[in-house]
């Protein structure tokens, strides 16, 4: 079921094109790699749907419906940086998704966070980036919503809590959801993937069924990444 | 709506607190001065205060469009119309509570001053004395100064609202230009510019309308009059700009 659609979509920065005329289809129940070098394109397309940046022109449906601030009720973003309040503690951030999101479960979030060894009495401030990165999934996957867009999570964050990270997102799995993750590092998140985008400067460059590009390609995803940015 | 309030205090309960000690401890350093000492706290409190008050009301608003942290507050399902008139909700509770903190203070400070003249202290006594000093010794009452603090805080969020507004304007239709400071601010002193103008023209057509007031001595139903056509120019220019800044954060922000 066709979940999310793209349809010429254009973002310019003054004279810089963000992104150039992105049209795509994501269905429910699939995850996605949106796959790129820096500058590609991928967080601004993110932030797009997310409804934190405005498209040049070109449109976005979440479920048929054009974006507004209702369909940022259908998406759960979490943004490479770390974006909560620093005088927060973690108690505090997950109380503010509990009152700010209908569908966030606070059930959900405190066993998430006590299962991946955040102490949610720490002050946001006093996190290592490796526990923000852990705390920003957790938060971002404890909503119950169609789409899950998860933006760089494995920046920052060490090996063993890189694996942590990817049990979480295949855990929060669903037939109705999709989970887009934006990444560089596509040998770690490779094997979760069911289909691919690539981007490159702002251009579609190469997407489809990760399965079947394996195949056709006769090489891994990593390989296949490292072939179209060869030259990037 | 609510919700969003209520964070925006959270954010700044730290902030808040400190600034209610830092007040109390001032005012009971220059009490122990003396009658000069509270008088010294009782003109300058305010001035201080009003200065405070203003960076951190823009500060909470360019915070949010400038900052990382404000994806947490863009994120939420609320329109663009709600998250401002948050902000400006919670910028008027600061003000008033400000204000509420300024007349505790004078009723404190005017107590400890009868209280150590060895007269019996009644609150009702305080504000009579201070009105029949207001009324006998400048011609206005405590009405007249609840009508300027009124004004100035209809006025103090016209302010705001324009500063708001400058800034929506520079992160959305501009949020590619840099320099996004200095253009905020020439955006600020544009619309100051245009708003200024209009309202020249307003007031020039109530000339015949100030004309049968008598502007000496006005009583405190003359006054409220005098200043009703200000007060409505403020009301009407932070509608309008409260829809403004409502609608392009809703349609073409850029955080």
């Amino acid at each position: 079921m066709e979940l999310l659609k793209i349809e010429n979509l254009n973002k310019k920065y003054n004279n810089k094109i963000a992104l150039s005329n992105i049209s795509l289809s994501l269905d429910s129940g699939k995850i996605y790699g949106l796959l790129g070098p820096n500058g590609s394109g991928k967080t601004t397309l993110m932030k797009i749907i997310a409804g934190l940046h405005r498209q040049t022109f070109g449109d976005v449906f979440i479920n048929g419906e054009a974006l507004s601030y209702k369909t940022k009720a259908k998406v759960s973003y979490m943004p490479t940086e770390n974006f909560l309040y620093d005088s927060f503690k973690v108690k505090d951030a997950v109380k503010f998704y509990t009152e700010m999101y209908e569908d966030f479960s606070e059930e959900n979030a405190f066993n998430l966070l006590k299962e991946i060894g955040v102490d949610t009495e720490f002050r946001i401030s006093k996190l290592s980036s490796g526990l923000v990165g852990k705390l920003k999934v957790a938060l971002a996957l404890s909503r119950n919503t169609d789409i899950y867009m998860l933006d760089e999570p494995l920046n920052g964050v060490d090996v063993l809590s890189r694996d942590v990270i990817i049990d979480l997102i295949t855990r929060s799995y669903g037939e109705n959801k999709t989970i887009i993750i934006s990444t560089h590092l596509v040998n770690e998140i490779e094997k979760i993937l069911d289909s691919v985008i690539f981007l490159k400067d702002g251009n579609l460059e190469l997407s489809g069924n990760a399965e079947e590009l394996r195949i056709s390609h006769e090489k891994s995803i990593e390989g296949i990444y490292k072939e179209v940015y060869k030259n990037a | 709506m609510l919700k969003l309030i209520k964070y925006e205090f959270a954010k700044k309960y730290k902030l808040i607190s400190i600034t209610l000690i830092i007040s109390v401890l001032l005012n009971l350093f220059l009490i122990t001065r003396g009658e000069a000492g509270s008088g010294v706290f009782i003109v300058f409190f305010p001035m201080v205060m009003s200065i405070f008050y203003m960076v951190d009301i823009i500060k909470m608003y360019s915070d949010d469009l400038n900052k990382k942290s404000g994806y947490m507050l863009f994120m939420t399902p609320n329109s663009g119309y709600k998250i401002i008139v948050s902000k400006l909700i919670t910028a008027v509770i600061e003000g008033l509570a400000i204000m509420l903190l300024y007349f505790i203070f004078i009723l404190i400070n005017g107590s400890y001053i009868i209280f150590t003249s060895g007269n019996y202290v009644n609150f009702k006594d305080i504000i009579y004395t201070i009105n029949h000093l207001l009324s006998g010794s400048f011609g206005f009452n405590l009405f007249h100064v609840f009508m300027v603090l009124l004004t100035a805080l209809l006025f103090l969020i016209s302010f705001l609202t324009t500063a708001y507004t400058a800034m929506t304007i520079r992160k959305s239709i501009f949020s590619e230009i840099k320099f996004g400071g200095a253009l905020s601010f020439l955006i600020f002193l544009l619309l100051n510019w245009g708003i200024s103008y209009i309202s020249s023209r307003f007031f020039d057509l109530l000339t015949p309308y100030y004309g049968s007031f008598s502007m000496m001595r006005p009583t405190a139903a003359e006054f409220t009059r005098i200043l009703l056509p200000i007060n409505a120019m403020s009301i009407i220019q932070s509608v309008i700009l409260t829809l403004c800044s409502g609608y392009l954060l809703e349609n073409k922000i850029n955080l």
